[in-house]
């Protein structure tokens, strides 16, 4: 009689506790309704770090960092429409002599969250900084191009001399030969203002002083970041950034499929939370049975560009006609299978080097075929280049931690039907960049990869993938493709200021490239987020396929 | 005796110098390079050196042992001037990734493994012990069936698998437990446990179900033991042959499996906190493996080793109490 009263009042406890709702679910609101200034924004990450110290970070301008820093310039990116770079703390920068040499000017009345005023020095020392060994592992396309070779950063008591600041407000740097994309360089994170003098701590990602709309109120390492709203940032100042919500909370180490299981149920403060990881394939296909969860993933119209490259250095890859000929071999039909399921959630197939959303980007198709390929073609080139046996003995390399084992085996059976034989070659991490990126000699003939640009420019797209001197010694030019011709090409496009001349340069190299055909373009790879129903203005440009983070914001 | 405790204390310690040596070891023969990810993009012959010289791992491997060993005892620094990195003494190493001191990581990540694994332990030894004892005692009713099969579903079943089912269930189609928070005790007690409920459980359910199986066996093979018999002819209460004699004795066995359970888990529940986003040392130990972080592996490693060295020398002290015949003299 006892153990039955004891089972009965635990029932009654259990359903007492199933009445209240562990997690509130509520009928999900409008997720296209325009979000107010407000609320607490929530962002789960998957990543147990987010590194707010500008030297440090890799981050996009659209990104997590630039919730806490501004940049030199910044970047408006708009569905349907190519990014563009816009000011932020300064104009978009003058040059005078052909774009050797870049002056900035930064608005009046600006101030770090501390209070005290922005200027022309801070950004400077924020640039110097990037350089000092202690804080490596960022973006760096500005180093080599500002002539620090042996600078080792502000903290030994030296300045960088090709970076000027003759007055508060302006800063000019000096570069080692004219660079027409420096107003994109100048929107990296190092471009970001450390106070002069400051930031000499190791760990001054968790108190970095902040320039952007918020600051960060606490950081508790692996699990939760807190961004409170920084009272010194002047919103009319400011045009990429919308700093709409009062509070952004960024929760740590948060697994992927949980948290789109989460964002699916919409409930208690995952309404007001969106996903910083990709969905995967699973993932969407779980969703598609939610109405309410479908109707709040975003996905984004392109992205980064899938490509199987071609050790051009390496016989038979030596000969033009051998790799025109894996550029009918291949099935990228199958690639999209194997990638996402799905064609609609892979992305569309690829022709270009150029990826969409970018300046002066051209559709084209040098070698027109239907999307499963055309094997007899393949089989015809490579008789006509001496192989008609077709080729045996290539080897295929690939990074273990980039899933790529399905969609190698999907290249690997549409090579087969052309009569190329290739044996897949897993390495690590560290191993495959070593071999694919640092190694003088690699041994590999293919590799599959992708790429987005760091910025939004084609130059950003072509040059660390196709110039000569980024062979090897860390460079991504895994197709090891080099031709003087188109090496001259990318140096003039570099150095041409002109927006509209610099694209139709790029675009004209973008096939030169391609009829080397070093490489075979797969697709332009899909990205899917999920947000939760009191999330506004969450979408994700032409470029990047990322969403925009500044413009976020909570709906009543 | 002080000569035992010595004994012991010596043999730990080579223990995890020998357990160091090897994760060492174990990271240098796979193509690992921890300075890539310090080294920038994009990442040049020149960065990748200035990194490599600033982390230092550009000394001979045995060389960069012994500077760690050293390390324990004077501390670390790291670079030289304004900007260099202090590691004091004991100076477990320094992730450049996570830019803090990995004995202060591991700190940091502790009370949350901890929590983790206190909760689930008294629930598994508390529930799988009462189970195991009250199947034993009524050996081949319904109740024994249950429990055994329950207990085979428990050792079986992946903890991921029982984790993720528990979540879509428990957490998002009855929604009766949350899913996905962890808060610190000192914050909101109520929180934290309520927090903790299903990751509790789930631990539990795979753990307790090994209890289960050995307590029942043990008990039946106590049961029918002489002394038990002398006690019952003896007049001795059924309760006090059972609590008293027969249960102490059951219980060597389990303290031992407890001992080196806690201790393996408080190395970090690597699944367990994965799947509920915890932020524990298991899910810091998998951070650190996808990230090259080998500082923070080897500190992670080593600690682990330690708990469980440290649980070994615990449950062999606790005989004594449970067991008179084992007591140090």
């Amino acid at each position: 009689m006892y153990s039955k009263r004891i089972l009965a009042a635990a029932l009654v406890g259990a359903l007492g506790v199933s009445a209240c709702g562990a997690n509130d679910q509520k009928a999900p609101g409008d997720a296209a309704a325009k979000p107010d200034k407000g609320g607490t924004l929530r962002i789960l990450s998957e990543s147990r770090t987010i590194n707010f110290d500008p030297a440090k970070s890799q981050s996009l301008a659209i990104t997590t960092l630039g919730l806490v820093h501004r940049r030199l310039t910044g970047w408006q990116n708009a569905v349907g429409q190519p990014a563009k770079v816009v000011p932020d703390l300064g104009d978009t920068g003058r040059t005078t002599d052909g774009g050797r040499t870049w002056t900035f000017v930064l608005q009046e009345g600006l101030k770090f969250s501390d209070g005290t005023p922005i200027t022309s020095a801070d950004v400077k020392w924020g640039v110097e900084r990037s350089f000092a060994p202690a804080f490596g592992g960022g973006l760096g396309y500005h180093k080599d191009l500002l002539g620090g070779a042996d600078y080792k950063g502000p903290f030994e008591g030296k300045e960088l001399d090709s970076i000027e600041t003759p007055d508060a407000k302006t800063i000019t740097f000096k570069l080692t030969r004219p660079y027409g994309d420096w107003p994109w360089i100048a929107s990296t994170p190092a471009f970001a203002p450390v106070p002069k003098g400051k930031g000499a701590e190791p760990d001054y990602q968790e108190h970095a002083i902040a320039s952007g709309p918020y600051q960060i109120a606490t950081y508790a390492k692996g699990v939760e970041v807190k961004l409170s709203r920084n009272q010194n940032w002047d919103g009319s100042k400011d045009q990429v950034r919308a700093g709409l919500p009062d509070d952004i909370v960024i929760q740590l180490g948060q697994d992927a499929s949980v948290v789109s299981q989460r964002l699916a149920a919409d409930s208690g403060d995952d309404k007001y939370a969106f996903g910083a990881s990709f969905a995967s394939p699973a993932q969407l296909a779980q969703l598609q049975a939610n109405a309410s969860a479908k109707s709040r993933v975003v996905t984004s119209k392109s992205g980064a560009i899938a490509y199987l490259a071609l050790n051009t250095q390496k016989a038979p890859l030596n000969n033009v006609k051998v790799r025109q000929a894996f550029q009918y071999a291949v099935n990228k039909s199958n690639y999209q299978i194997a990638s996402a399921g799905t064609a609609a959630l892979a992305g569309d197939a690829a022709t270009t080097l150029i990826t969409q959303g970018i300046e002066g980007r051209e559709q084209f198709d040098l070698y027109q075929t239907k999307p499963e390929g055309d094997p007899e073609k393949a089989k015809a080139l490579l008789a006509e280049a001496g192989f008609a046996n077709g080729l045996d003995g290539l080897t295929l390399v690939l990074n273990k931690s980039n899933n790529q084992t399905e969609k190698a085996e999907a290249i690997q059976a549409a090579l087969a039907r052309a009569g190329i034989k290739v044996t897949l070659r897993s390495l690590e991490a560290d191993a495959y960049e070593t071999e694919t990126n640092l190694a003088d000699n690699p041994t590999y003939d293919l590799t599959l990869s992708s790429w987005q640009p760091d910025f939004p420019s084609a130059n950003a797209n072509i040059q660390p993938l196709f110039a000569t001197s980024e062979i090897g010694k860390g460079g991504y030019n895994i197709s090891r493709y080099s031709n003087p011709e188109v090496d001259e090409l990318i140096e003039e496009a570099q150095s041409t200021v002109d927006v509209g001349e610099a694209g139709r340069k790029w675009a004209a190299i973008d096939k030169r490239i391609l009829q080397d055909s070093p490489v075979v373009p797969l697709i332009y790879t899909r990205n899917s987020f999920i947000h939760g129903s009191k999330v506004g203005s969450f979408f994700i440009a032409d470029f990047p396929a990322y969403p925009n983070y500044l413009q976020v914001g909570i709906t009543k | 005796m002080t000569k035992l405790v010595l004994t012991r204390l010596g043999g730990m310690v080579l223990v995890l110098l020998i357990v160091a040596f090897c994760t060492f070891v174990v990271f240098y023969l796979v193509p690992s390079d921890p300075a890539l990810l310090a080294c920038g993009k994009p990442c040049t012959p020149e960065n990748l050196a200035l990194a490599r010289e600033f982390m230092g791992f550009d000394e001979p491997w045995w060389q960069q042992f012994l500077t760690f060993l050293g390390g324990i005892f004077t501390g670390r620094t790291f670079g030289t001037g304004a900007t260099a990195i202090h590691c004091s003494a004991p100076c477990f190493g320094y992730s450049f990734r996570q830019n803090t001191d990995v004995l202060e990581l591991i700190g940091g990540r502790l009370p949350v493994t901890f929590s983790l694994a206190v909760g689930a332990a008294v629930l598994w030894v508390g529930v799988g012990v009462a189970i195991g004892v009250y199947a034993a005692l009524r050996k081949d009713s319904w109740f024994d069936r249950a429990a055994l099969a329950g207990s085979v579903i428990g050792v079986s079943a992946p903890v991921y698998l029982v984790g993720l089912l528990g979540i879509l269930v428990l957490g998002f189609q009855l929604n009766v437990v949350p899913v996905g928070n962890y808060t610190p005790f000192a914050e909101d007690p109520v929180r934290w446990a309520w927090g903790l409920v299903l990751p509790w459980c789930v631990l539990a359910f795979a753990h307790g179900a090994h209890y289960v199986k050995l307590t029942r066996s043990q008990m039946l093979e106590t049961m029918n033991e002489d002394f038990i018999r002398t006690a019952r002819a003896k007049g001795v209460k059924e309760r006090t042959v059972v609590g008293k004699h027969a249960l102490r004795n059951v219980l060597l066995p389990v303290v031992t499996l407890t001992g080196i359970e806690f201790g393996s888990l408080l190395g970090g529940a690597v699944i367990t906190e994965r799947v509920f986003s915890l932020p524990g040392l298991g899910g810091l130990l998998i951070e650190a493996v996808h990230s090259r972080d080998l500082p923070t592996l080897l500190g992670c490693t080593l600690f682990a080793g330690f708990l469980v060295v440290v649980a070994n020398a615990v449950v062999d002290l606790s005989y004594g109490l449970l067991d008179p015949r084992a007591r140090l003299t």
